[in-house]
């Protein structure tokens, strides 16, 4: 308990003292705010991305493609199609109507607003003109099957040219006007949707990407995997939706929290030597007042705790003003680093880990100043000037 | 001169000090190095590129098919001196977790390498056009899968062929380097006619046509000759150079310009501000010392000047230290963005900004230092 008391009070007084070593406090708390600052807002990208990307997933509904291959090169034949109408556990719509889709995707050109740079993405067909939640139009009609006619999402409009309502999109040499603007919750990516048959034959293609299936209950996916594994005929695998969502985000969060944490390292190792330089001028500056403990019987084990507790306590306004920072930035902010538009998300699950990070550096940063603390000799420290 | 060793002992008056404060900044241009070198590099990737090759696609998008019928127009076109078709489609060997695989089908009629940024040796160029189903594999994806010549190679693809198929097997004649980094590494270069004649679909139609012109002087007025030809018909085209599609591909990743600039202004703030509080607790500890300077004749001026040469050695050393470490740690931060290196306008400016960063974190301490009044200073003793 004495041990624990001696820390409590060096560590009070400690604090106190720091109004009087602003400049060395200040070049903590900046260097760590930086640091957190930097590491969060680019965790953010990650967050953001992914939280895009899962937001319009169902649990109920999965997804089929090609054995072995991702949406882009799936090739579905209309036979595996009919074969997978009649499998098991396939929900109804009201009308009676199979919830079935069949998609395709094809490739086309669009120009930023404004710069008129040029950008790939996708068309995508669906056999579905309704708009489930969250998606819903807002602006003029949907498609009519058979005719070419496109609607597009508001993100589109926003940041791209030639999507207003009334435009014609050129593909394949044929005209499509855009009929009517929908959203999609948040996200912020542009998607264009059309029929899947007219899409289908525009691009003389035979085959879907992708068959998107609601099913009665998420407890009856293993039913219908089962049921669809056993047809001979099908040369195709289901996934749920969320799985296949997380598969394809993968790759792309693993190198971005690589870079993310990289970069955040390298910026907590230089701030880490930034405040072991501060640590070491403020334990200098308390010599005598160490000396004078040690003198009067305080323990060195004590001294280093307190040390240790304080530069983590001087690092941690730095990490909430860092997570304050890039929460007051960036937070919400459409970017589009990658090809696609996304909302940078600062979660407090990220202010967390900047609270941790700062932690970590204030410990290690500590080591050094508090062993020098508690080895101040006591005799030359007193008779000194 | 002889102020040198002066100097020398101010920065080692606290050893400890000066070594933090210096692999501080070595870390922070470390960072600035490979952060800076791979946004100028990704620029000076593009300028390498050449502008005198051009690509004819559709003017609706650029991978959307034209006509094959298109190859003699061009080729009719003055200062037009090789054209080339170029049919685009891609498979995966194996398992699709190895990735794609790019089969370039190329028309191997003529002297139609001038039109490529590939390097294929004579006996390889041979053997592709003497036999139907051969293939030349770029090297870096020969080494990948360790295909050897003569090994014959199955790739799953969605073109079908005329059987239903849709695995094309072909023969490993030989290799080639592409001297175009943005051209990716994993691709195998194939014979256009075979091809052509063995799919079920799209027969007679091709992505894009390359083009070497006569004279690189005439490339854009032979570029804007091609579209005009096509202007108003039913494949209307466009005509670009590998360096203005690398623009293209380069101004994607704009936002990214904006993040690595944010990074960067962030850790040199923060590096400012840890430097000038080291400085100007130095020149406060030195008060005495520095009194004593100038009552033996040292002017204002000369100590002013000590404390920013001081600043200002200590930062570019760390700095140069920094850069250097970021020139060995580049090739591998290179990797996410292929075939570039780091320009050595790169370190210019990293050494300059530290001299501005220790010359700004200098300048309150040293001006404090230079206004010293000796009777006051000395009495603090």
């Amino acid at each position: 308990m004495n041990f624990v008391r001696q820390s409590l009070a060096l560590l009070r007084m400690n604090l106190e003292g720091e109004r009087a070593r602003i400049g060395s406090v200040l070049t903590i708390v900046i260097g760590v705010t930086c640091t957190v600052a930097v590491l969060v807002s680019m965790l953010a990208m990650g967050t953001g991305a992914h939280r895009q990307a899962v937001a319009g997933v169902r649990d109920d509904e999965v997804v089929i493609h090609s054995q072995g291959a991702q949406i882009v090169q799936s090739n579905i034949s209309r036979d595996e199609l009919v074969t997978v109408r009649d499998l098991p556990g396939i929900a109804r719509d009201s009308d009676g109507q199979l919830e079935v889709n069949a998609e395709v995707m094809a490739p086309i050109e669009g120009r930023w607003r404004g710069t008129g740079r040029r950008v790939f993405f996708a068309l995508f067909g669906t056999s579905d003109a309704k708009l489930e939640p969250p998606a819903r139009l807002t602006d003029g009609r949907t498609f009519r099957p058979g005719l070419h006619e496109v609607i597009a999402t508001n993100a589109c409009v926003r940041q791209f040219d030639g999507f207003e309502l009334g435009a014609k999109r050129e593909v394949r040499g044929i005209d499509w006007p855009i009929v009517g603007h929908f959203d999609q919750g948040q996200s912020q990516q542009c998607v264009v949707l059309t029929d899947s048959e007219t899409l289908m034959t525009a691009f003389g293609r035979n085959g879907y990407n992708q068959i998107t299936v609601r099913l009665n209950a998420p407890s009856d996916y293993e039913t219908f995997r089962r049921a669809l594994e056993a047809k001979p005929s099908l040369h195709l695998e289901v996934k749920r939706q969320r799985d296949s969502v997380e598969e394809r985000f993968k790759q792309f969060n693993g190198l971005l929290n690589f870079v993310s944490y990289f970069i955040g390292t390298i910026m907590a190792i230089g701030a880490t030597f930034g405040a072991v330089n501060s640590l070491y001028s403020i334990v200098d500056a308390r010599r005598r007042e160490l000396a004078t403990l040690r003198a009067i019987g305080f323990g060195g084990v004590a001294i280093v705790a307190a040390t240790l507790v304080e530069s983590m306590v001087l690092a941690l306004p730095g990490a909430l003003l860092g997570a304050a920072l890039a929460w007051s930035f960036f937070h919400g902010m459409a970017v589009s680093p990658f090809g696609f538009s996304f909302q940078l998300d600062v979660t407090p699950h990220l202010a967390e880990i900047g609270i941790a990070w700062a932690l970590m550096m204030g410990l290690i940063g500590g080591l050094l100043p508090a062993l020098r603390a508690a080895r101040v000799p006591v005799t030359t420290a007193l008779r000194g000037t | 001169m002889k102020f040198l060793p002066l100097i020398w002992s101010g920065i080692w008056r606290k050893p400890g000090r000066t070594i933090l404060i210096f692999l501080q900044v070595s870390v922070a241009f470390a960072l600035f190095g490979v952060l800076q070198g791979l946004r100028t590099g990704v620029e000076h990737a593009v300028d390498a590129q050449r502008a005198d090759l051009l690509l004819v696609h559709s003017r609706e998008a650029f991978f959307y098919s034209l006509p094959l019928g298109l190859l003699e127009q061009i080729r009719s076109i003055p200062g037009v001196k090789v054209a080339v078709p170029v049919e685009l489609s891609g498979g995966y060997y194996q398992k699709p977790e190895n990735g794609g695989v790019g089969m370039v089908a190329v028309g191997t009629d003529g002297d139609w390498t001038a039109a490529f940024t590939f390097n294929i040796a004579p006996q390889y160029l041979a053997a592709l056009v003497g036999s139907r189903t051969a293939a030349l594999a770029q090297d870096l994806t020969a080494e990948k899968y360790g295909w050897k010549i003569g090994d014959h190679i199955p790739l799953v693809t969605r073109t079908p062929q005329k059987d239903g198929s849709t695995t094309w097997a072909f023969d490993l004649v030989g290799t080639f380097t592409d001297s175009d980094a943005g051209g990716g590494n994993s691709k195998i270069l194939i014979n256009f006619a075979y091809y052509d004649q063995a799919r079920a679909t799209e027969t007679g139609t091709v992505n894009h046509f390359n083009v070497a012109v006569t004279d690189p002087r005439l490339a854009v007025p032979v570029a804007d000759a091609i579209d005009r030809r096509f202007a108003n018909s039913s494949h209307e085209t466009k005509t670009e150079s590998l360096r203005e599609l690398a623009q293209v591909q380069v101004q994607r990743i704009g936002d990214l310009d904006f993040l690595i600039r944010a990074v960067v202004s962030a850790v040199l703030a923060a590096l400012l501000f840890a430097t000038a509080t080291m400085m100007m607790q130095s020149v406060r500890e030195r008060t005495p010392e520095l009194a004593v300077l100038k009552t033996i004749g040292f002017t204002d001026r000369t100590v002013f000047l000590l404390i920013l040469v001081e600043a200002v050695t200590v930062c570019v050393a760390a700095a140069a230290v920094g850069l250097a470490l970021a020139l060995i740690a580049f090739p591998f931060a290179a990797r996410l963005v292929l075939g570039i290196a780091m320009p050595k306008v790169t370190i210019a400016i990293g050494l300059a900004l530290a001299a501005a960063v220790a010359l700004m974190s200098a300048a309150v301490p040293a001006t404090r230092a230079a206004r010293l009044r000796l009777a006051s200073a000395l009495a603090e003793r």
